[in-house]
């Protein structure tokens, strides 16, 4: 195997290790991973049941609880992560370094990919088995085909994010909290996104770039409900997902290449707090 | 005094700079906007898309008044948010990333009072927050009947409004002493709270759905008062043999409710004290106001 693809391959599990092994040695997240987003699950939980709302709504906001791990690694554990380890002084040795960056950024959303997973499964589990909701497996492999899409796309797009942060420095903090309530609206994490076909396209096409909405309204329908609340046929979210992979991927190793000749023409990249 | 006063006007100063001057004044209002605009409209949207199953599954839609009692709800619980949880990040942010919790602790200013300043300026941010998103909702209609403000009860609002801001301080104290004996991962104790209070105060569902033997613990709390009465100064009752009026507290009169906040803020107050000697004594005496965990 050519030097190369060796170096890259051992500094993305090297990356993922850091990653993976912190699970083990601070076990405290199972606490603050399961218990807390169970807080809001069970608030808008009540709230649907409140508002006498199908039972299907309450495996909506599971689902949509356990997809939001995945959203807040994106945006916290790759996103501003870059941004990070300026700040803490790393990420000029990983620059200095003869591992390439895509290697650091395929191994943190590995890494981050194997953790969330975990965190969502409990939660869907707990979610699941403390309120009930009327979930169906019978669709189980194309369900999880579908989820393993998503997370290409979704993690390609934090690949993106972690050098476009970078470049935007101190606004990182702020734009990872304005990517938040914006797109949980936006994808429908609570509610099927089926409402939006009222609304102009345009709003429907910006939901759909980001891989949340295509993703989670394929599961809703594998998992819960059939047709009832789609937005569109599996068929379509699938294509959707797979180009939204392939793009988000190209556009990060691009962004990078940009942040890397930024640095070289400016020489300010390990500059902190700016 | 003077040195609290000294204090409190430079350290909301410096809170407003760090919030703010991050982007140009007209992003940052998108900022201010966008954030707490669109947590609202997500609630609009549950609302919608519970009313339109509902109807076509059981003939009977959502009661209209849900919405605007999730809507202000909401919109109050932003201050919480935006006051609690701003004055305990101001531990972390200055300690962990800018590394000056230090040189703040043995200056001249007053500790404490630098933790209010810096949640004042979180309420400002706070309140503006939920102006706008009130003003934002009248543009829906069922909020725009509901939000009648010749019906708003002014004075009853700025009541709530004072005894909560005190409530909020003190409750941000609580936990800004935490952090202080705390790792950066203690942000997991802000959100847990967090967490606690929007699901036990009745933010999005009124507390009558509540199993039975989690009412109390909600009844306990100083923030379900608290939205109670913002909730009833700004929409008023609600319409008779609504599911909202079946709340344990719905039945108290607006005195009634203020004195129980009144009451449960002064209790929250003198434990907030006690809570932040303690945890500054022990934070000196451990090294944890200089202590950083490679943020």
């Amino acid at each position: 195997m050519p030097a190369a693809i060796t170096l890259f391959f051992q500094a993305m599990f090297a990356r993922s290790y850091a990653r993976v092994i912190w699970m083990f040695r601070n076990r405290t997240w199972i606490l603050q991973e399961t218990l807390l987003p169970m807080l809001s699950v069970a608030a808008f939980a009540y709230a649907y049941r409140a508002m006498n709302a199908p039972d299907r709504f309450v495996g909506y906001v599971v689902l949509g609880a356990a997809m939001t791990a995945f959203w807040f690694n994106v945006l916290w554990s790759m996103g501003a992560h870059l941004y990070w380890e300026r700040d803490s002084g790393n990420l000029e040795l990983y620059i200095m370094s003869p591992a390439p960056m895509m290697a650091i950024l395929a191994g943190m959303a590995i890494g981050g990919m194997a953790t969330t997973c975990t965190r969502a499964v409990a939660i869907l589990v707990t979610g699941i088995l403390i309120f009930d909701a009327p979930i169906t497996f019978e669709h189980g492999w194309l369900a999880l085909a579908i989820f393993l899409l998503t997370l290409v796309a979704l993690y390609g797009l934090g690949m993106m994010f972690a050098s476009l942060f970078l470049l935007w420095g101190r606004e990182a903090w702020h734009i990872v909290n304005l990517l938040q309530e914006p797109v949980f609206l936006m994808t429908g994490m609570n509610f099927p996104v089926k409402i939006f076909l009222n609304l102009p396209l345009v709003i429907v096409g910006g939901a759909l770039f980001i891989p949340l909405t295509a993703g989670m309204d394929a599961l809703r329908q594998l998992l819960f409900t059939g047709t009832a609340d789609r937005l569109m046929a599996i068929e379509y979210e699938i294509a959707i997902l797979a180009g939204l992979g392939v793009f988000f991927l190209v556009a990060a190793r691009w962004f990078l290449k940009v942040l890397e000749r930024k640095a070289k023409i400016e020489g300010k990249l390990g500059l902190r707090w700016q | 005094m003077t040195s609290h006063l000294r204090t409190l006007k430079w350290s909301t100063w410096l809170g407003w700079q760090v919030e703010s001057n991050w982007a140009n004044p007209w992003l940052f209002i998108l900022y201010l906007v966008v954030k707490p605009v669109t947590g609202s409209l997500m609630l609009v949207c549950m609302f919608i898309a519970a009313d339109m199953a509902a109807d076509a599954a059981f003939g009977r839609g959502v009661p209209p008044e849900f919405l605007p009692y999730v809507y202000v709800s909401n919109a109050c619980y932003a201050l919480v948010g935006a006051v609690m949880f701003g004055m305990s990040s101001v531990v972390i942010a200055d300690r962990e990333s800018y590394r000056m919790l230090k040189y703040i602790f043995i200056s001249p200013a007053e500790f404490q009072t630098y933790f209010l300043g810096r949640g004042f300026a979180k309420a400002m941010e706070g309140i503006g927050g939920a102006i706008i998103t009130l003003l934002a909702g009248l543009a829906l209609p069922g909020i725009r009947n509901s939000l009648n403000f010749g019906n708003m009860d002014v004075g009853w609002l700025v009541a709530y409004l004072l005894v909560g801001f005190v409530m909020l301080w003190a409750a941000g104290m609580v936990l800004a002493s935490a952090m202080l004996n705390m790792s950066r991962s203690s942000m997991f104790l802000s959100e847990g709270i967090a967490g606690v209070i929007y699901f036990l105060s009745g933010v999005v569902f009124p507390l009558a759905i509540l199993p039975s033997w989690l009412k109390p613990v909600s009844v306990c709390l100083p923030t379900t008062y608290w939205l109670e009465g913002m909730r009833r100064a700004i929409l008023g009752p609600p319409p008779s043999g609504s599911p909202l009026g079946q709340s344990p507290i719905a039945g108290w009169s607006n005195f009634e409710l203020l004195l129980a906040m009144v009451v449960s803020t002064l209790v929250l107050v003198t434990a907030a004290q006690f809570f932040y000697r303690w945890s500054v004594g022990k934070a000196w005496r451990n090294g944890k106001i200089e202590e950083t965990s490679g943020m």
